[in-house]
């Protein structure tokens, strides 16, 4: 295969298969999560509406938020299948890990340092630092927002457990952590993967399962030249999918970026707008 | 003596239930406004009642006090609470007055802005009782099943340790009043802003460091350490 027109293959189809799911889910959760929250809003009730009104979008939310719970146990049962459980501390410390580790770290600070014009940018493994955060934010965020979600899916149930009171708490930890997950995916990861000049206009390695080899010399230098010293990057080369599928790609993707933005400008338009409670 | 004792401890038992204010709802054996107006004669009249001196009344969940006392505290708990007529006594207070002329921002919740409830569905009929109101049916020893288990079937005292009416979650006298919300609330406002505070001007500072450096190169890519 020639290796100047082909993706370097970064994930597996599972793995893309999650991702697509994970952004299914999460622009679900999105989307009638912000509608709850700003049902006395003129949107936030259009929102509502698309969903048949407010009981339907409770129920959606907490359907999506139960089959994305499902998918996170079955991302942890995925990894524990795959792991190498012969030698568990050599696949925790590999480069093909997203484990943070020690050069990590050190990238992280090279990577500043370039940004202020100062120094070279950094020479990234397979997994960027800010990869490796973005996949660990998922879980962090998960963790948070399902288990306060769980605690106030059925809160008289959970009443035989806790108090009331506790409800007071889960609300606001699940609705800040999901405003932080939102902020963060639908601006800063949206932008590092589809906006930066060597991305524009998108970037569709996690669709496509590759990245374009002269691409990935440029960002991750150091696992290309691992890939070719340990004779594997052939191994990893592979087409580019036909027009068709790639323009679909592009299509589907620039559809949840434009809803992501959307949902982002549309919170910080109505944020004043919120009635149920107060911060101050 | 000992019969003496004895009928004197139910006369005076006789006298304090004879004494007691009939609850709100049975208003045909209420026999004068005043009566039913009256405090219960349990707490003091007009002073504030100091946190712990009411605590046998109360009957609040044992939760409450759990968690090391995390949870929500009433700090001053005024004494109309405990009237049969909360307004009673208050100054220019009129019958047809509506709830939020006086109570502003009491509609701030999420029954309120959710849902159809109105105040006097919790709160009940003319005259208002104090909350801690020994026959009130927001007392929380009845909370749960007269009021929260109208709607939430099945609700328990526990459930009704839920606080309808919340502080705002970062202002400096909630850590007093409910510090697990104040805390809680305020580490995820911190988690998220030091986020946000981080990546945003990075993630922009790496977009035109990439488009200076390409200006500069004339690459398509961005040059490599």
């Amino acid at each position: 295969m020639s290796a100047s027109a082909s993706l370097v293959r970064r994930f597996t189809g599972i793995q893309r298969l999650f991702h697509l799911g994970l952004i299914l889910l999460f622009m679900l959760l999105s989307v009638t999560g912000l509608a709850w929250m700003f049902i006395e809003a003129p949107w936030g009730a259009w929102l509502a509406e698309l969903f048949g009104g407010y009981a339907n979008l409770l129920l959606v939310h907490r359907v999506a938020g139960l089959v994305m719970l499902a998918g996170f146990f079955l991302q942890i049962v995925y990894l524990l299948a795959v792991f190498d459980w012969r030698h568990p501390l050599r696949a925790l410390a590999s480069h093909d890990a997203l484990v943070m580790q020690w050069f990590d770290v050190v990238d992280f600070f090279r990577h500043l340092r370039w940004v202020l014009f100062g120094g070279a940018l950094p020479r990234f493994e397979r997994w960027g630092w800010w990869e490796k955060f973005d996949y660990w934010a998922v879980w962090w965020g998960l963790i948070i927002v399902g288990a306060t979600g769980l605690l106030i899916y059925n809160p008289v149930l959970s009443a035989d457990y806790v108090p009331g009171w506790f409800y007071n708490v889960a609300l606001w930890i699940h609705r800040i952590e999901a405003v932080l997950a939102m902020g963060h995916i639908f601006t800063v990861h949206f932008f590092v993967e589809h906006f930066r000049p060597s991305t524009f206009p998108f970037s569709a390695t996690m669709f496509d399962g590759g990245m374009p080899l002269e691409h990935a010399r440029a960002e991750h230098p150091r696992w290309v030249e691992r890939l070719e010293r340990e004779g594997q990057l052939q191994a990893r080369l592979m087409s580019r999918p036909v027009w068709a599928i790639r323009l679909l790609h592009i299509a589907f993707g620039y559809v949840m970026i434009a809803l992501g933005l959307f949902l982002v400008v549309s919170f910080i338009a109505h944020v004043g707008l919120l009635k149920f409670t107060a911060l101050f | 003596m000992g019969r003496l004792t004895r009928g004197l401890q139910v006369a005076a038992l006789a006298v304090v239930l004879l004494g007691t204010p009939f609850p709100s709802g049975a208003a045909d054996a209420v026999t004068a406004y005043d009566e039913r107006a009256a405090s219960t004669g349990y707490f003091r009249e007009g002073a504030s009642v100091v946190p712990g001196a009411y605590q046998l009344y109360l009957q609040t969940p044992q939760s409450l006090g759990a968690y090391g006392g995390l949870g929500p505290r009433p700090k001053i708990v005024e004494g109309v609470s405990f009237k049969a007529d909360a307004h009673a006594g208050v100054t220019d207070y009129r019958p047809g007055y509506g709830c939020l002329d006086c109570h502003a921002g009491s509609e701030h919740n999420l029954h309120s802005a959710r849902t159809e409830v109105t105040c006097r569905q919790c709160h009940r009929g003319t005259p208002i009782a104090g909350i801690f109101h020994y026959y009130s049916a927001m007392n929380p020893i009845r909370r749960h099943a007269y009021v929260c288990a109208k709607c939430h079937e099945g609700a328990t005292a526990n459930f009704a340790a839920y606080v309808v009416h919340e502080p705002p979650a970062l202002a400096a006298e909630t850590a007093e009043g409910f510090p697990a919300l104040y805390y809680a609330t305020w580490f995820m406002v911190i988690l998220a802003g030091g986020v946000f505070l981080f990546f945003l001007p990075f993630t922009v500072g790496w977009g035109f460091r990439e488009l200076i450096q390409r200006i500069w190169a004339g690459r398509s890519h961005v040059r490599v350490g």
